[in-house]
């Protein structure tokens, strides 16, 4: 090996210039060129293997990426890893035992699964449900929209790098599954949305723990921003990433903030209202990019309007029942158990096979954190569905993942799973 | 310390040691054991106070377990805050969710690449014993594929019960001798 | 506050609109029609679908353009006078607000319909779970394999046939199934106590 001559420190300040032709000298290189130019060292991509234990996948998903250096040619994910048998478990149990099952699906927003499910049932029924239930369901719902979303806000600000909207997002969420705790036991599952109504009715400290959500977390919201939405970094790395136009979204299926991001103002609570929202007075946030940044500022913007709806419903809350009065559905008071002969066979009936449905078949659907969340349901006259199929929304916003993340670089690829704000319970079921 | 003495294995409390000119005292502190199990003791408390869970959240429980280590029910107070994405730089595993047939698999590979030594707690119903999905597609208990040293039941279990976790788990390990180390 | 009944028959049938607009164009297609429950389901033959599907897609007054979802009912007591799955196809459109459904009926021997890869991306991963977890084959579709199971599980599970099972739980009736010989207690638990 002959001695290399001595290197001499280059005299413009460009650190880059003498070593780096110096350097292409050894390579072999053509030397004389003006700019830096990226060597062709080899034509082959690498397949990479991005899960399913990862800590920035939100879950068990595997993606294999194909990459030419750092850009991601193409990227197949590989799902399954949470595979439950959802829909074959339901098959096997009555309609008010399927309801604990739904709410570890979408884990994030149980009450969402509860909602629609229920809502398919009531649908088969044909029973109403009291204004009182109707308006508790939406606080509900919209309370666990804004803890979704906070963790959805938290959890992405980690995965690229801001570590402290994750402490601020936790925080706040812990006070919504207070309230949840507070009127069902359990902070998560709550199976507070029945067919029929609710568990039951909400106790006194309910008003105040709401009101006092009312009054802070709008200020809380604009902390949050404050952290986030006009740091440059956060700018760089999202704006301009992930685009998705309106045409793309709309064929993959797309729905929810991905589908609202890239310009399409459709929100199922408007366009096909249920459970009273038609009731309320709220905007739909919509983005103009269909980029990283813009799914980000709808879903900030959709917590604030879920405030002003929490706001409407909690001030107009109705008196009454809790549950349809309807007694093929509704457990009979225990008062009247002691009584009537009927009420304690209905009692009876109810709670060892549950009520049956008619025969027919329903698709409900109802607007999730994540998009459309839809029930379709399939009764054969029994006590049991015969079939329950979930249109889950992150099944279908993953699927339109490989066209996202196209042409841009791996470490953008965190950036736009944070954005779709997939949950593997949906996409796997 | 005593190894350059010539005499052969360290023995642990009880046995007598054969060890060239050493005095009385010191021959009887050595022979009960003292200076070796005080540093057991430090092992031991050493690998449990610092205790590096591997990040393996899957579903439901995985929300709760960040909600410990968040703001309320900081789990870092107990030294189990940092979580490493990579295996080879933690000591529990924390299985935080249903285990379905296809990430079985994995778990084991995630297991095995975890170096010694390391324990697994169970968190929730699903990793204990499949919970409430008692069908063909979960794994009816992490057990039948990992080693268990805590279950802790629940559905989600509250995030006081995965700190009561990992507080029983470091008494398990204060309990345990540290092995291989000393011999 | 209207009731549920009253609320239903104010708002229009879901799917009516696609319906009609299959019954003008492609009359040939449509097998049978029927309302239930607020929603139109239109009975499709199996080799007109992709047709009719682009023809909902495209024509101004469908403009059905998201796919919500693929699946299959089993029903197995209907072999052998009618086709045993009943694949389900629910499309939406925006701009109409309105849901249309259609089915198309695939006997046991031959579980296979047209894929709507072309028409909608997003069908390629409905078609995909649709075969993984029922066994409906799409033909047409570039990469028919298994989506949420593992690539060597065998049998279909939402099928009616597949028994789902993870493990016998023992409680004091079954526990002679439930435990093996070895682990049954000699008295019954809770005696004691």
């Amino acid at each position: 090996m002959t001695a290399l001559p001595p290197v001499q420190p280059p005299p413009s300040r460009d650190p880059l210039s003498e070593q780096y032709e110096h350097g292409r000298d050894l390579l072999g290189v053509e030397t004389g060129l003006d700019s830096v130019d990226l060597v062709q060292l080899g034509e082959s991509t690498m397949e990479l293997n991005m899960g399913p234990q990862h800590p920035s996948t939100h879950g068990v998903l595997r993606l294999v990426l194909e990459l030419d250096g750092e850009i991601v040619r193409q990227c197949k994910p590989d799902i399954g890893y949470l595979h439950t048998g959802f829909e074959k478990d339901f098959e096997r149990h009555n309609y008010q035992q399927c309801i604990p099952y739904t709410d570890r699906m979408d884990y994030l927003s149980p009450l969402f699964n509860n909602l629609g499910f229920s809502l398919a049932v009531e649908r088969l029924l044909g029973i109403d449900v009291p204004p009182r239930a109707q308006y508790l369901r939406v606080i509900m719902c919209e309370l666990t929209r804004i803890a979704s979303h906070l963790l959805w806000y938290g959890t992405s600000a980690l995965d690229l790098g801001a570590t402290t909207p994750f402490v601020y997002a936790w925080r706040d969420r812990e006070k919504l599954l207070d309230i949840n705790e507070l009127v069902s036991g359990v902070r998560m599952h709550t199976s507070f949305i029945r067919v029929g109504g609710l568990l039951a009715d909400v106790p006194d400290e309910f008003y105040g723990l709401v009101s006092e959500v009312i009054k802070t977390f709008p200020r809380r919201i604009d902390e949050h921003e404050l952290l986030i939405t006009k740091n440059p970094i956060w700018r760089e790395r999202t704006i301009g990433l992930g685009v998705i136009s309106a045409e793309d979204a709309m064929s993959y299926g797309a729905s929810g903030p991905v589908l609202r991001g890239s310009g399409i103002p459709y929100d199922l609570r408007k366009a096909q209202p249920y459970s009273s929202y038609d009731h309320f007075d709220f905007d739909v946030p919509i983005g103009r990019n269909g980029d990283v940044y813009d799914r980000y500022l709808v879903r900030m913007q959709e917590m604030r309007e879920s405030l002003k709806i929490l706001d409407q419903a909690f001030n107009n809350l109705p008196d009454g029942p809790v549950n349809s009065s309807d007694r093929r559905v509704t457990l009979p008071p225990r008062n009247e158990i002691n009584t009537s002969m009927e009420s304690l066979i209905y009692h009876f009936k109810l709670v060892t096979e549950g009520f049956r449905t008619p025969v027919g078949h329903v698709y409900q659907a109802v607007e999730s954190p994540r998009g459309e969340l839809g029930f379709y349901i399939v009764s054969d006259g029994s006590n049991r569905p015969y079939r329950v199929k979930v249109r889950a929304p992150s099944f279908s916003n993953l699927s339109a993942l490989p066209h996202m993340v196209h042409g841009e670089l791996i470490a953008d690829v965190v950036a736009v799973i944070g954005s779709i704000d997939i949950l593997l319970g949906d996409v796997d079921r | 310390m005593l190894r350059g003495q010539g005499s052969a294995s360290v023995a642990l409390s009880g046995e007598t040691i054969a060890l060239p000119r050493v005095g009385a005292q010191e021959r009887t502190a050595v022979q009960s054991g003292v200076i070796t199990t005080s540093i057991e003791k430090l092992i031991q408390w050493g690998r449990y106070s610092s205790l590096w869970p591997a990040l393996f959240g899957l579903a439901c429980c995985a929300i709760e377990m960040m909600a410990t280590g968040a703001s309320r029910y900081d789990m870092s107070r107990f030294g189990a805050e940092v979580f490493r994405a990579s295996p080879r730089q933690a000591d529990v595993m924390i299985v935080a969710g249903r285990v379905s047939q296809k990430m079985g698999p994995v778990l084991r590979h995630i297991y095995d690449q975890m170096p010694e030594p390391k324990w697994v707690i169970s968190m929730g119903a699903c990793a204990s014993s499949g919970g409430m999905f008692n069908n063909y597609a979960i794994i009816q208990g992490v057990d039948k594929v990992v080693p268990v040293d805590i279950y802790l039941p629940g559905c989600p279990p509250r995030p006081e019960g995965l700190l009561d976790a990992i507080i029983k788990l470091q008494k398990k390990i204060a309990r345990e001798r540290p092995g291989s180390l000393l011999g | 506050m209207t009731t549920a009944h009253q609320a239903e028959a104010s708002r229009p049938v879901h799917g009516a609109r696609a319906a009609e607009l299959i019954a003008r164009e492609l009359p040939d297609a449509v097998l049978r029609r029927g309302v239930a429950y607020g929603e139109e389901t239109v009975w499709i033959a199996r080799e007109r679908l992709v047709e009719v599907c682009t023809l909902l897609r495209d024509h101004a007054d469908g403009r059905y353009r998201i796919p919500l979802h693929v699946t299959a009912v089993d029903w197995p007591d209907r072999e052998p006078d009618e086709p045993r799955f009943d694949v389900v196809y629910q499309l939406r459109s925006l701009q109409h607000n309105d849901t249309c459904r259609l089915i198309v009926r695939v006997p046991e021997d031959d579980p296979s319909v047209p894929s709507l890869e072309k028409v909608f991306a997003g069908m390629d991963w409905h078609e995909r779970e649709a075969y993984d977890l029922l066994g409906i084959t799409f033909t047409g579709h570039h990469d028919l394999r298994r989506l949420l199971l593992p690539a060597d599980w065998e049998g279909h599970p939402l099928r009616k046939d597949y028994v789902s099972f993870g493990e016998p739980v023992a409680f004091t009736h079954n526990l002679e199934w439930a435990l093996p010989e070895q682990e049954r207690p000699r008295d019954l638990p809770g005696e004691t106590r």
